[in-house]
C-alpha cells in the first residue's frame, strides 16, 4: 500500500480543510487564519510548531529515530487579490481575494503529509514542513530566510510541489536544471522639465526621453545577454501627460524581466541603469531606475529532481512522470529557499480541464490531494531511509 | 476728443459690464446669460440684434448712411474651466469656470465701440459687432461660419482683438502677416496583442511601436519641414499597460502640432499618419491617427494691420503702437474669420497681470476705453463719412 493509499484514508479530512482554507483566503503575510489552522493540526498530530518565522510563516519539525539527515518540504499560503468568479459552494467569503494560485491545495498536501508521516511514516531523521506566507510577489520566502529558516531548522535539501492546470489528474512533470525563470519588475521615472506644448524649447521633454530608452531596451537581449542565455524585458506600462498642449514634467516607465540565470538578471539591471541614466542625461533629463528582484530563477538540482520524480513514479507509474517538462518564463520565490539549499519543485496535475492560475474561475481540484500529499511522505520515505544515520 | 475720451465717459458702466460678466463666466456654447446681456446692451442702444448665430453667437448691425462699406468687429465671449483663485469681490460665482483669458474684457470693450458707434459714431455705412461663442478649443467661429457669418452679414474686413499681459495698458502691438500658429491635437491608437510579461513571443507589443512612433515623430519638424517654416510637433501624454507583468493590446499618443501655415500643417498630418502606421506594421501592430485641426494660422492682413495699428497710434501716440510684434505659438480661432475675410488682429495692453489661463489673471479695466477707443477709431477711419 502506498502512501497516497494510506492517505486516502483520510481524504474527506483533508478536502474539507482544502474547501475551509479555499473560503477564508488571506492576502500575503495576512494569513493569520490559515497559519492558525495549520498550527493547530501540527500540533494535534504531535508535530512540533514554531510560528511566525517570516511574518505568517510556520515550521512544524517532526523527528524520527536518530538520524542526522533533515529535509524540508515547502509549502505556500497566500492568496491573491482576485474577485472569485467560479460561484462555488466553498467560493471566498471574501469580496476581492480567492485562492486562484491553489495555495490552499498546496498547504492541504503539506498537511496530508504531516499527517501520514507523523501517525504512520516509515523515516529516520528530521522532516521540516515549512509554511511559506507572501508567496505572490511580496517576498514571502525572502523573510523566512531572513529569520534563519535555513539556521533554525537545518536541512540538507528542500523540496516543493505546484498544482498544474493542464496536465492530467494523476501525472506530475519536473525537468533537471532550470524550471522557472528569475524575475524582477521595475519602475524608470524620467524627469525632464514640463512646458506649454506650442514651447518644446522650453523643455527638457521626458516623453521624448522615455520613448527613446524604451527601445533602447530591447538592445540588451538582443546585444548584451549571451545568445545561448535566455532574458525577457517587457516594457509594459508607460504613463506620462494628462493634456494635448502640455508637456509634462515626468514619464514613468514600468515593466519585468524575467531569466534563468542570477547573473543574466543583474546584467540586465546594470544595463538597464546605465542605458536609462545616459539617454535621460542626453536629453537633459534624469532617470531614476527601482529595479526590485523579486524572484530568483528556479534552478532543480538534477540529483533532487530525479529522486522526486522517483517519488512521484512509484505511486502513479513511470508513465505518468515527465521527467523533462519544459522550462517557463512565469517565476516562483521558492526558488530563493532552492539557493539556499538544493532541491526541486515538481508540478502536479490539476486536470486537463482546470482554467489557468491567477483566473477568477480557477479552483484547485481535491482529487490531486492524495497524490501531492503522497508524493512528498514518499520523497521523505526514499530520502531518509529508516537504518541509515 | 478722441473716442476712447468719449467712452471714459462711461466707463463706469462698462466696468460694471465687465466685472458682472466676469462674476458669471459661462463654457463654450454655454453663453446663454452672457449672450443675453450682449443682445439687451445692443438692443438698448438701437443696433439691429441677431441672434443664435453659431449656436450662443451674437451679431449686432448698425448703419449710418447709405455707405456701400462693411467692417466686422469680433469679440469672443466664453469662459475656461479653470477654479478662479483671485479672491477678487467679483470673482467667478461658477465653481470651476472662470474668465481667464479676459473674454469679459473683450465683449466688453466690443460693447463700448458699439455703444459709442450707435450714440455719438461719425462713419458712413455697415458695422457688423460680432459676439463669438466658444473660442477655446470647442470651435465657435467655424460654427458661426457654418451659420453663414459673411453670407448674412457681408463685411468687407473683420478686426479682433486680445488682451496681453505684459504689455502696459495703454500700448498695443500687432503682427502683420503671420502672427498666431495653426494648431491641431492628435491621438494615435497603436494596435497590437497583448500577452503575459514573461511571453513576449505571443505579443505584438504596441509599447514598443509606439515609443518607435514617438521618437520617428520628431523626424517631422527636422526632416520633413523647410528649415525657413515654422512647425512644432509635441507628443505630451503617452499611455500603455496597467500590470508590471502584462503586456497591453493598445498603446496611445497624444499632443499637439502648431504651425504658421496651413500646408505645414498638412505636411505634419500627412507625414504623422505615415509615419505611424507604417512604424506600427513594421512591427507587426496597426496605428489609427485622429488628427483634429483646431485652429488655422493666425495671418494679419498686412495693410488691414497698418490701418488698426494707425487707429491705435491716432489714440495712444505713435510711440506706444509696437507695428512689428513677435509671431506666438499660441493659437486663435479669429484665424478661421481672417481666412474667409482679411482683416487683422491687434493686441492690447493689460499690464502687469498673471498671464492667461492662470487661476490669478484678471482684465484689467483700465484697458476698456484704449480697447472700445481702438475698434470705434478704425471703423471711424475705414468707413468715412461722405464715401459710398
Amino acid at each position: 500500500m502506498t502512501a497516497a493509499d494510506i492517505i486516502r484514508g483520510f481524504h474527506d479530512e483533508l478536502t474539507a480543510i482544502r474547501r475551509d482554507i479555499h473560503a477564508h483566503p488571506e492576502l500575503g503575510f495576512e494569513e493569520f487564519r490559515t497559519s492558525e489552522i495549520v498550527a493547530g493540526k501540527l500540533a494535534e498530530w504531535g508535530i512540533e510548531v514554531h510560528r511566525n518565522v517570516g511574518g505568517t510563516g510556520v515550521v512544524g519539525v517532526l523527528r524520527k529515530g536518530n538520524g542526522q539527515r533533515a529535509i524540508g518540504l515547502r509549502a505556500d499560503m497566500d492568496a491573491l487579490p482576485i474577485h472569485e468568479a467560479n460561484g462555488l459552494p466553498h467560493a471566498s467569503t471574501k469580496p476581492g481575494i480567492m485562492h486562484a494560485c491553489g495555495h490552499d491545495g498546496h498547504t492541504t498536501m503539506l498537511l496530508g503529509a504531516a499527517k501520514y508521516l507523523a501517525t504512520s511514516g516509515d523515516f529516520n531523521g528530521t522532516v521540516n514542513f515549512i509554511f511559506q506566507p507572501a508567496e505572490e510577489g511580496l517576498g514571502g520566502a525572502k523573510a523566512m530566510l531572513a529569520d534563519g529558516l535555513m539556521e533554525r531548522f537545518p536541512m540538507d535539501n528542500v523540496f516543493g510541489i505546484h498544482t498544474s492546470p493542464g496536465l492530467p489528474l494523476g501525472q506530475f512533470s519536473i525537468r533537471p536544471g532550470a524550471m522557472m525563470a528569475g524575475g524582477g519588475f521595475f519602475d524608470i521615472t524620467i524627469t525632464g522639465t514640463g512646458s506649454h506644448g506650442a514651447h518644446p524649447e522650453d523643455s527638457a521633454d521626458p516623453v521624448l526621453a522615455a520613448a527613446t530608452i524604451a527601445q533602447a531596451l530591447q538592445s540588451i537581449v538582443s546585444r548584451n545577454v549571451k545568445p545561448t542565455d535566455t532574458a525577457v524585458v517587457s516594457l509594459t506600462w508607460i504613463e506620462a501627460g494628462a493634456a494635448y498642449n502640455v508637456i509634462p514634467g515626468t514619464a514613468v516607465l514600468r515593466g519585468t524581466v524575467r531569466a534563468y540565470k542570477s547573473e543574466v538578471i543583474d546584467l540586465v539591471e546594470a544595463r538597464m541603469k546605465r542605458l536609462a541614466e545616459q539617454i535621460a542625461a542626453s536629453f537633459g533629463a534624469t532617470a531614476a531606475v527601482d529595479f526590485r528582484y523579486l524572484f530568483a530563477p528556479l534552478v532543480n538540482d538534477p540529483d533532487e529532481a530525479r529522486i522526486f520524480a522517483d517519488a512521484a513514479a512509484s505511486l502513479v507509474g513511470e508513465a505518468n512522470v515527465n521527467r523533462n517538462s519544459p522550462a517557463i518564463m512565469a517565476s516562483e520565490d521558492f526558488s530563493f529557499m532552492m539557493e539556499a539549499r538544493p532541491g526541486a519543485r515538481i508540478n502536479i496535475g490539476n486536470g486537463v480541464d482546470s482554467v489557468p492560475v491567477h483566473n477568477a474561475m480557477f479552483d484547485f481540484n481535491d482529487e490531486a490531494l492524495p497524490d501531492g500529499a503522497g508524493v512528498l511522505a514518499t520523497l521523505v520515505e526514499m530520502k531518509l531511509l529508516t537504518g541509515d544515520v | 476728443m478722441t473716442a476712447t475720451d468719449a467712452i471714459r465717459a462711461f466707463h463706469d458702466e462698462l466696468t460694471a459690464i465687465r466685472r458682472d460678466i466676469h462674476a458669471h463666466p459661462e463654457l463654450g456654447l454655454e453663453e446663454v446669460r452672457t449672450s443675453d446681456l450682449v443682445a439687451a446692451k445692443l438692443a438698448e442702444w438701437g443696433i439691429e440684434v441677431h441672434r443664435n448665430i453659431g449656436k450662443t453667437g451674437v451679431v449686432g448691425v448698425l448703419r449710418k448712411g447709405n455707405g456701400q462699406a462693411s467692417i466686422g468687429l469680433r469679440a469672443d465671449m466664453d469662459a475656461l474651466p479653470i477654479l478662479e483663485a483671485t479672491g477678487l469681490e467679483y470673482s467667478s460665482t461658477h465653481t470651476g469656470v472662470m474668465h481667464a483669458c479676459g473674454h469679459d474684457g473683450h465683449t466688453t470693450m466690443l460693447l463700448g465701440a458699439a455703444k459709442y458707434l450707435a450714440e455719438t459714431g461719425n462713419f458712413n455705412g455697415t458695422v457688423n459687432f460680432i459676439f463669438q461663442p466658444a473660442e477655446e478649443g470647442i470651435g465657435g467661429a467655424r460654427a458661426m461660419l457654418d451659420d453663414g457669418l459673411f453670407e448674412r452679414f457681408p463685411c468687407d474686413s473683420v478686426f479682433g482683438m486680445h488682451n496681453r499681459p505684459g504689455l502696459e495698458v495703454g500700448k498695443f502691438s500687432i503682427t502683420p502677416g503671420a502672427a498666431m500658429a495653426g494648431g491641431a491635437f492628435f491621438d494615435i491608437t497603436v494596435n497590437g496583442r497583448g500577452a503575459h510579461g514573461a511571453r513576449p513571443e505571443e505579443s505584438v507589443d504596441p509599447v514598443l511601436a509606439a515609443a518607435a512612433i514617438a521618437t520617428g515623430m520628431q523626424s517631422i519638424v527636422a526632416r520633413n519641414i523647410k528649415p525657413t517654416d515654422t512647425a512644432v510637433v509635441s507628443i505630451t501624454c503617452l499611455n500603455a499597460g496597467a500590470a508590471y507583468n502584462v503586456i497591453p493590446d493598445t498603446a496611445v499618443l497624444r499632443g499637439t502640432a502648431r504651425a504658421f501655415k496651413r500646408e505645414t500643417m498638412q505636411v505634419i498630418e500627412n507625414t504623422m499618419k505615415r509615419l505611424s502606421t507604417s512604424i506600427a506594421a513594421g512591427f507587426g501592430a496597426t496605428a489609427d491617427v485622429d488628427f483634429r485641426f483646431l485652429f488655422a494660422p493666425l495671418v494679419n492682413d498686412m495693410e488691414k494691420s497698418m490701418e488698426f495699428a494707425d487707429a491705435a497710434a491716432a489714440l495712444v501716440g505713435e510711440g506706444n503702437v509696437n507695428r512689428h510684434g513677435n509671431a506666438v505659438m499660441g493659437s486663435e480661432d479669429f484665424s478661421f474669420m481672417l481666412e474667409q475675410c482679411p482683416g487683422a488682429y491687434i493686441l492690447v495692453g493689460n499690464g502687469d497681470s498673471a498671464p492667461v489661463h492662470n487661476a490669478l489673471y484678471n482684465f484689467n479695466d483700465d484697458a476698456i476705453p484704449h480697447g472700445a477707443g481702438a475698434y470705434a477709431t478704425l471703423v471711424e477711419m475705414k468707413l468715412p463719412k461722405g464715401t459710398l
